[in-house]
């Protein structure tokens, strides 16, 4: 029994290696993504048949009306944008073999951190659009710091922290937009509008924040795949003890993977304030953070597979509506069909974790009796 | 290999489902709608009259805004003959695209409720002006032809509800657990409340607690913490007023011991004797803002063209006693009627202002 046997540290969601032995590592890495999907679509039809709703009818209306018009399809990048980045948010943590929960508070953070510097300042557009993006992206970046400061130097659960630091995030904004930030002579908690200037353009009906989550989750296609950064991740993810003796800073990379996954979902935030909301409402923003969980496993921690992961959860949420009026189904069969894909992308993961873990408690014995 | 073969009869039962769902459910599509028009839920036809309603980010089961503006536009529907449909929204952020379904669905009355929904239903207004909409719980600053705000004096409910706890608390600590006073209804329903309390005994002490503007009006665990804390502390009389964060503290008060006899809750906007069964047993009255009505009123009168822009007042009063009849003293319900007649007539001032 060794201790650094890439098998058992791997999460089953990295990049798939065809000479590794595990039963599902034989399958095509698409598989398990398109079954779970499938088979939550199939759930979620009997849960609408059961409503006396043809469940092809209604997949047929929820998907004409995301994708079937130029409105729809406006509505579905809109809808996308943010769901790419806290996607690869969660996907940079998981590559340095992190669990980023934390990705709602730290978009909430960039959204309310954009929104500030959007109103707050003025500055010519060529400037003051950047600055709004890139201070959106240091917030949650600091946010998500927190949690990679305390996994690193005091090996504290990164799984607990941000989760804990979801709620003081929301407490925090909540604040924020209800007492300092909030917007005068009117009774809602919320900040001003943003500036025009920091406003995030429509290149004909498409959001420029969209375009902008598609390079990025180019860029970091590129990024863990070919450089030496994207490396230094991969490789402390897998085996931290591998990485140590290789000279890589184990630390130092959880630090910087906790701030970078903080700061993609900070932009998400950002993207979200510039672009679509115009301001930071503590209603707003609900769930994307979450979403992006089930986005990156359903891309296996794949970059780029993002783009169609969170385009899949994009038109369910902007054709629920549709849905809802055309055939009367409860909206809420979009979160069911949602929470279902997660459940079985999942599973396979859940399942070599637990094998991980009793591995790791073998490992310990052997070591006992090596000292 | 096992898991493979898992993962192979899982993709086939996922097409079997998909196969046999598409079979069966053929000829039921349509049994939500009239049919007609261009998609299935638009409004069935030119003569037709159509009412729909866009809940605020809430159900219109919710036992609160959402189901007394449903009723209302139900009962519209029944007395015009008309057909009503509604939207529950999810995301704020969906407020304009739900709207929107309704006017391209070629609806004649959109219904919005809720004060979050204020700023949407403006500009939805603005751009429809063939379109009446009402706006439950929406103050109007500014006339809009095709826009009537339907709004309450709160404070005036507030106010009953308050006269009534002071004559009848015992302990003469009287509490309220409400939404978040970032909403302006909210704080006034709490400050007439805390001001009628006071006028009926000024001996009392009211205590007021606000929730947190995130999930102001979701949190029932929330509403029930609250209240047992105000239960400990010797409060008997307590107003819950917040959707479904104040229906939690009236249902934890109603399993006080004493619940119903030394002990007693406070509903608020309908009857929620009916709306929250599980606090008949505590439950006063409630802080009533004729709501079903006022939706109905209006949509009728929006049938025939006569809806006013701006602002329409709807009615506010107690709710009946019912299982606490017994309870309330002959005199206490005398001078409570009389108190509702002044602030009717106007003779009495509840003096709240939103600071």
């Amino acid at each position: 029994m060794s201790t650094i046997d890439p098998a058992q540290t791997d999460l089953g969601i990295t990049d798939p290696d065809p000479r590794r032995s595990g039963p599902l590592d034989r399958v095509p890495a698409i598989v398990i993504p398109v079954v779970s999907v499938l088979l939550a679509f199939a759930i979620g039809g009997i849960l609408i048949w059961l409503q006396g709703v043809n469940p092809l009818f209604a997949y047929q209306v929820l998907f004409r009306d995301a994708l079937g018009s130029v409105d729809g399809l406006e509505r579905t990048m809109e809808k996308s944008t943010p769901l790419i980045l806290t996607g690869l948010a969660v996907v940079v943590g998981l590559r340095a073999g992190l669990f980023n929960i934390g990705a709602q508070g730290q978009l909430l953070m960039g959204a309310i951190g954009a929104a500030w510097a959007g109103y707050n300042f003025t500055l010519p557009p060529l400037v003051h659009l950047p600055f709004c993006l890139i201070f959106g992206i240091l917030c949650g970046a600091a946010w998500g710091s927190i949690a990679g400061a305390l996994r690193a130097y005091r090996s504290v659960s990164e799984v607990i922290t941000t989760i804990m630091l979801n709620s003081i995030a929301i407490a925090l904004v909540d604040y924020l937009a209800s007492r300092p930030l909030k917007e005068p002579d009117q009774p809602l908690s919320r900040t001003p509008l943003i500036a025009e200037s920091a406003a995030l353009p429509y290149i004909g009906p498409i959001p420029s924040g969209f375009i902008l989550a598609l390079v990025v989750a180019v860029f970091f296609g590129w990024l863990l795949v070919r450089t030496t950064q994207g490396f230094r991740f991969n490789t402390v993810g897998m085996n931290p003890g591998a990485a140590r003796y290789a000279g890589i800073s184990v630390k130092g990379t959880i630090l910087l993977a906790m701030a970078v996954s903080g700061g993609l979902a900070g932009l998400g935030g950002a993207v979200e304030t510039l672009g679509i909301t115009g301001r930071f409402e503590p209603a707003f923003n609900i769930g994307l953070g979450f979403d992006g969980i089930t986005i990156a496993l359903l891309a296996r921690a794949n970059p780029l597979a993002t783009i169609p992961a969170a385009l899949l959860v994009g038109t369910l949420r902007a054709g629920s509506s549709s849905l809802q009026f055309q055939t009367g189904i409860e909206p809420e069969v979009v979160s069911v069909i949602l929470a279902l894909t997660l459940l079985f992308v999942s599973a396979p993961i859940v399942g070599k974790l637990l094998f991980r873990n009793r591995s790791i408690k073998q490992t310990t014995v052997t070591k006992g009796w090596g000292a | 290999m096992h898991r493979k073969w898992g993962l192979a009869a899982a993709a086939a039962a996922a097409a079997l489902v998909l196969a046999a769902c598409g079979g069966s459910g053929g000829g039921s599509a349509s049994s939500s709608s009239a049919g007609g028009g261009g998609g299935e839920g638009d409004c069935p036809g030119a003569d037709a009259f159509c009412i729909g309603l866009v809940t605020d980010t809430g159900k219109v089961d919710d036992k609160s805004f959402n189901q007394s503006a449903w009723e209302g536009a139900l009962e519209a529907a029944q007395a015009s003959g008309g057909y009503a449909k509604y939207i529950e929204t999810v995301d704020p952020k969906d407020y304009a695209t739900n709207i929107g379904q309704f006017v391209s669905g070629g609806y004649d009355v959109i219904v919005t409720v809720g004060f979050l929904m204020g700023e949407a239903t403006v500009a939805a207004a603005k751009e429809n002006t063939g379109i009446q909409f009402i706006g439950v719980d929406q103050f109007q600053a500014e006339e809009i032809p095709n826009l009537t705000g339907l709004v309450f004096p709160e404070d005036k409910a507030g106010y009953a509800a308050g006269y009534l706890a002071g004559l009848m608390t015992k302990t003469n600590k009287i509490g309220a657990v409400l939404g978040t006073d970032t909403v302006p209804p909210v704080k006034l329903f709490g400050e007439g409340y805390k001001a009628g309390a006071l006028a009926a005994n000024p001996s009392a002490s009211v205590t007021l607690v606000y929730h947190e503007p995130n999930n102001a009006f979701t949190d029932p665990e929330w509403g029930a913490a609250e209240a047992k804390k105000q239960l400990e502390q010797d409060h008997d009389i307590i107003f819950g007023a917040g959707g479904l964060t104040g229906n939690g503290a009236l249902i934890e008060i109603a399993k006080a011991p004493g619940a119903g006899e030394t002990i007693f809750c406070i509903g608020v906007d309908t009857d929620q004797f009916f709306t929250v069964p599980e606090a008949a047993k505590c439950l006063l009255t409630s802080a009533e803002k004729k709501l079903t009505l006022g939706t109905k009123d209006l949509v009728l009168m929006a049938k025939d063209g006569k809806a006013p822009g701006g602002n329409y007042f709807g009615l506010t009063g107690l709710a009946p006693y019912h299982d606490t009849e017994a309870a309330v003293p002959e005199d206490v319900k005398a001078k409570v009627a009389e108190v509702i007649a002044g602030l009717d007539a106007g003779t009495i001032a509840t003096n709240v202002t939103l600071g």
